[in-house]
């Protein structure tokens, strides 16, 4: 997962488009998905994804995403889908459960709903720089700027994270703890892996913040941002395509 | 000459510490100067940076005593950002010290935080770039570059707002030699050209030796040592003893010495080195 949340340059239309336009697109299609009530146009979302990935040059990220959503989305498709009584029974199962029609449908719009979620707001971190989302926040919707950072600052950190978390587990094995094992060796791994990860974590943060001081931080203003983003031909089209996907997840 | 920084009677001691990181330092800098710092870990270096820049004690709390001031400023009262403007620095973990994910964005950071007039930040980000020689890394995300190329993009940050005086704490640690040359050459260039203040906190002590004009030797919180470079390597039995290792010509002219086979100062580098031995061999 490491890159993911990262972004990728290119010179595509979506990349030049403007940030407040880009983070629109990618609402409007996850929100979009939880509005409409068809599988089909979930899946039709879900596909407007990852083809879209795919032509902005950020088919790694989609794979990823796909590869560690889909997990979760798997994992939570097989939880749920005995314990979803409405509906016609497929396959019955002990302890009065079972698989029904009703199941099948709720937990694959479930799945496509939770994917369709993902893979929008990857791509546009994809083609958005952090610094441009934050100033737009501030100059165009008037956001403060410590709120603005604060949530580009946690994006930011999770690619870090997972830096953070890689060092730890190669720190432990040079160390001979071995990782593999049983469920309850695993959970008593937690404590050795979690807590220099926490430790270095926090100095890592404090030490952003003090940075972040030291370079005047506190005397940022709403029109401090040196680049200016004006709107564009291609801005408007997007948000035409914006509108489009509201419509249909609205109508369906 | 008035001083760009005077310590007088400096002591600090971090919060629920024992024993105070600075001990009485009294210290005298002038506009200009290349101060070199050396010490073993824990001498208080760290702490002298930290004080310099306004971190102690605003940020980093504990018990201050006695004054401080750089450019006039009064650390205990001036905010962090005041000093700030005066005072740039890079410290160690140069890693914690990125607050965007593009090269160029963490040199326009501060530029944009300061209010530099908008028709100069080009030519300062530009230039801060190609004096650190990584023009071709702007458009780079930092996650994608080495240690060394991301301290270089820690130094060029503070160096386009051309600050009086810089303050770098070790940070030139994961710089291959070559660029560690070129690093303390930009410096020697600043100082030059600009009268930028230089105090570099090192453990390349050789290199520090051929381009400061002063070093300062910290143990245990105070400043033991202050002198110009070659006064100070005079004494390399008592630098030994402090943990400081001096360079080994400079070792090589203490023992000529002893054998009155050498009489001139010490060498800080190999051309001088080689003056020396030609001069003990004849």
């Amino acid at each position: 997962m490491q890159g993911v949340l990262e972004y990728q340059g290119g010179g595509t239309v979506l990349h030049r488009a403007h940030p407040l336009v880009k983070l629109a697109l990618a609402a409007v299609v996850c929100v979009g998905g939880f509005v409409t009530r068809s599988l089909l146009v979930n899946l039709a979302l879900l596909a407007l994804s990852i083809c879209g990935g795919f032509a902005l040059g950020l088919g790694g990220k989609v794979k990823s995403s796909l590869k560690g959503a889909g997990s979760l989305c798997l994992f939570l498709f097989v939880v749920q889908l005995p314990f979803v009584r409405a509906g016609r029974t497929l396959v019955p199962l002990p302890f009065g459960l079972g698989i029904t029609d009703e199941g099948l449908r709720f937990c694959a719009r479930f799945a496509a709903r939770l994917l369709g979620a993902t893979l929008p707001l990857v791509l546009m971190l994809g083609v958005t720089r952090l610094s441009d989302l934050t100033n737009t926040l501030v100059a165009q919707l008037g956001i403060p700027y410590r709120y603005a950072f604060v949530v580009t600052t946690a994006i930011r950190f999770i690619p870090v994270l997972f830096v953070e978390m890689r060092d730890v587990i190669e720190a432990q094995t040079a160390r001979g703890v071995e990782l593999d094992g049983s469920f309850t060796r695993k959970i008593k791994l937690i404590p050795p892996l979690c807590v220099p990860l926490l430790v270095s974590c926090a100095q890592r943060m404090e030490n952003n913040a003090l940075a972040a001081e030291l370079r005047g931080f506190y005397l940022r203003k709403r029109g401090s941002g040196y680049r200016r983003y004006p709107l564009t031909g291609s801005d408007a089209l997007l948000l035409a395509v914006c509108g489009l996907v509201a419509a249909a997840a609205i109508i369906t | 000459m008035d001083s760009l920084i005077l310590l007088e009677g400096v002591s600090f001691r971090y919060e629920g510490a024992g024993s105070r990181a600075l001990d009485d330092v009294r210290l005298s800098i002038a506009p200009g100067e290349f101060v070199g710092v050396i010490g073993p870990a824990g001498a208080g270096k760290t702490t002298l940076a930290h004080t310099l820049s306004g971190v102690v004690p605003h940020v980093r709390r504990g018990d201050f005593y006695g004054s401080a001031r750089v450019a006039g400023l009064d650390t205990v009262t001036a905010s962090v950002v005041e000093l700030s403007k005066t005072v740039g620095c890079v410290f160690q973990d140069v890693e914690s010290q990125f607050v965007t994910t593009m090269v160029e964005d963490e040199v326009l950071f501060a530029l944009e935080n300061f209010d530099v007039p908008r028709d100069e930040i080009p030519a300062r980000v530009d230039r801060a770039l190609a004096d650190l020689n990584i023009t071709d890394l702007r458009s780079r995300g930092i996650s994608t570059l080495s240690g060394g190329q991301k301290q270089k993009v820690a130094l060029a940050a503070a160096l386009a707002l051309a600050p009086s005086a810089l303050v770098l704490d070790e940070a030139t640690g994961e710089l291959d030699p070559a660029s560690s040359v070129q690093v303390f050459g930009l410096l020697s260039q600043l100082r030059r050209e600009r009268g930028t203040t230089i105090i570099v906190i090192e453990q390349k002590i050789m290199l520090l030796c051929a381009y400061a004009d002063r070093l300062l030797v910290m143990d245990q919180g105070r400043v033991v040592i202050d002198g110009p470079v070659r006064r100070t390597l005079e004494q390399p039995d008592r630098l030994l003893s402090l943990g400081v290792n001096c360079p080994r010509v400079t070792t090589l002219a203490a023992r000529l010495r002893e054998k009155e086979l050498y009489h001139g100062p010490p060498p800080i580098n190999l051309d001088e080195a080689e003056t020396m031995v030609r001069e003990a061999m004849a």
